[in-house]
């Protein structure tokens, strides 16, 4: 009698742990396509001519662009909930996407967050409102990263001659080349500004960072170099001046670092 | 002779066209005719009024003057002709006024190639002072000294009211549709605008304490530049 007591409370117990599994198995499937739901997935790729140029404007999120080694243009994005409308054209070998036009009078749309491969000469022009903007291995003729109020501007193994990051509330990072004759611009309204470029390089700078009058120039300073406006701005030449180097961080600070 | 056939004559007998029978018919018609000696008496008044007038009024003709006159009424209602060119007259200086001239345009053209000369050599961004912004040319510098261009102070003053208005228009879209958009996106695009407007606060003070503080000024036109760029992608949400 004892035994089967024993045997029926254990047999009860063994029950209620297989149910508290099974509805967790339940709940975990449950929610894991409730979560399928709520993102959706694009893709789509394009063939790349020589002079191709990709122009995003996002809304949220964060754009990611790498270089690749094919001549195809590959945009994969993740969306989340309330799913945003995405509709690349392609115009005369530049790729469109501007989800703030195509999803205009939408008060509530999801981060969507972009993965776009693109040849390794294409020219760059990306922009967001809100979200992180990275761009690795490019060295076409432009690289242009916007952000209009806070996020990341990561640019790293750009060989370009022509580079914008700009951004509002958050840090810049710019790793890469200074080509001779090239035009580079870094503007923020507030954050860090780290410039990693090689010893080799040589340019006209003008770096101002007038509230913080944070301005590091690392192996750059020279003698050349000189501070305006009690040390608000830095002018000055390094190497032979070939280039324009223009830095601005309205709230902020500025430093340079050696590749 | 009857009344009709003596007063059909009468103008000629007044004349003294007729032949003399016919005339010495009409003056015995007259004689014993009392309505056409009224008649005739009238008309001779009404002829001789005539020829006092016509002797009165009539002043000598100026045949020149009358004919230019036609002419001229001619002309203009005629359509208009195409000017025909007339040969420059030669400008008669003196000596020195002509020494004058040359030294004039020579130092006018020696000072514009040494202004060019200048802008090409010295592209803004080697302006070691200073602004990472273009600085006024020599030659802006020197109109406004003279007038004829806007000062540094006024092409300031204007741009900041035309920022202010791009602002205030820009804005005014942002508020009909801000709150329409989410809640994440209403934080960042305050905080943002935070920013900015601290930037500008902290600008315009020290403009305030020192209006030559050029760095300044050009902090304060970016920032503003800034905010209008942040109202105009938001406003289009």
């Amino acid at each position: 009698m004892s035994l089967r007591v024993k045997i029926g409370r254990g047999w009860k117990r063994s029950s209620k742990t297989t149910i508290l599994l099974l509805l967790s198995v339940v709940f975990f499937f449950v929610f894991s396509a409730a979560d399928a739901v709520g993102q959706k997935r694009f893709s789509r790729s394009f063939p790349a001519g020589k002079n191709v140029r990709l122009q995003l404007l996002n809304r949220s999120g964060t754009v990611t662009v790498e270089g690749w080694n094919r001549q195809e243009v590959a945009i994969s994005a993740r969306l989340e909930a309330p799913t945003a409308v995405i509709a690349p054209q392609l115009i005369e070998g530049t790729i469109l996407i501007n989800l703030v036009k195509d999803n205009q009078g939408r008060g509530d749309v999801g981060n969507v967050n972009f993965n776009v491969k693109v040849p390794y000469s294409c020219m760059v022009d990306i922009e967001t409102l809100i979200g992180n903007l990275i761009v690795t291995n490019v060295r076409g003729g432009l690289v242009r990263a916007h952000i209009s109020s806070e996020g990341d501007v990561t640019l790293t193994n750009i060989s370009a001659y022509s580079v914008q990051a700009q951004n509002g509330i958050g840090d810049l990072f710019f790793d890469g080349e200074i080509l001779p004759g090239g035009n580079y611009r870094f503007s923020s309204m507030k954050g860090n500004i780290n410039i990693r470029i090689p010893f080799t390089s040589s340019f006209k700078l003008v770096a101002t960072a007038p509230s913080t009058r944070y301005i590091s120039l690392g192996s750059f300073s020279n003698s050349s170099m000189n501070y305006f406006g009690d040390g608000r701005r830095v002018v000055g030449k390094f190497g032979d001046g070939s280039s324009t180097l223009t830095v601005t961080n309205q709230r902020g600070s500025i430093s340079f670092l050696t590749k | 002779m009857n009344c009709s056939e003596c007063q059909e004559i009468l103008s000629r007998f007044i004349d003294g066209e007729l032949d003399e029978k016919r005339s010495a018919t009409v003056g015995d018609h007259l004689a014993v005719c009392a309505e056409c000696t009224v008649l005739c008496d009238d008309l001779a008044e009404i002829l001789l009024q005539c020829r006092e007038a016509d002797s009165t009024e009539a002043t000598p003709p100026n045949p020149a003057a009358l004919w230019r006159r036609i002419n001229n009424l001619i002309e203009s209602e005629l359509p208009a002709e195409i000017p025909v060119e007339e040969k420059p007259r030669g400008w008669r200086f003196t000596f020195s006024q002509a020494g004058v001239a040359v030294l004039v345009v020579a130092l006018i053209s020696s000072f514009l190639t040494i202004v060019g000369i200048r802008n090409y050599y010295e592209p803004p961004g080697s302006d070691l002072s200073a602004s990472a912004s273009e600085p006024p040319s020599t030659m802006q510098r020197l109109l406004s000294k003279v007038g004829l261009a806007e000062t540094p102070q006024q092409a300031r003053d204007r741009k900041f009211k035309e920022q202010q208005a791009a602002i205030e228009y820009w804005d005014r879209r942002v508020q009909m549709r801000k709150a329409n958009w989410d809640h994440r996106m209403r934080a960042a695009f305050d905080r943002n605008l935070f920013e900015i407007d601290q930037a500008v606060n902290e600008y315009t003070l020290i403009l305030q304490k020192d209006p030559e503080d050029q760095l300044s000024e050009e902090m304060l036109d970016s920032a503003l530049t800034e905010k209008m760029n942040l109202l105009r992608q938001f406003s289009e949400l």
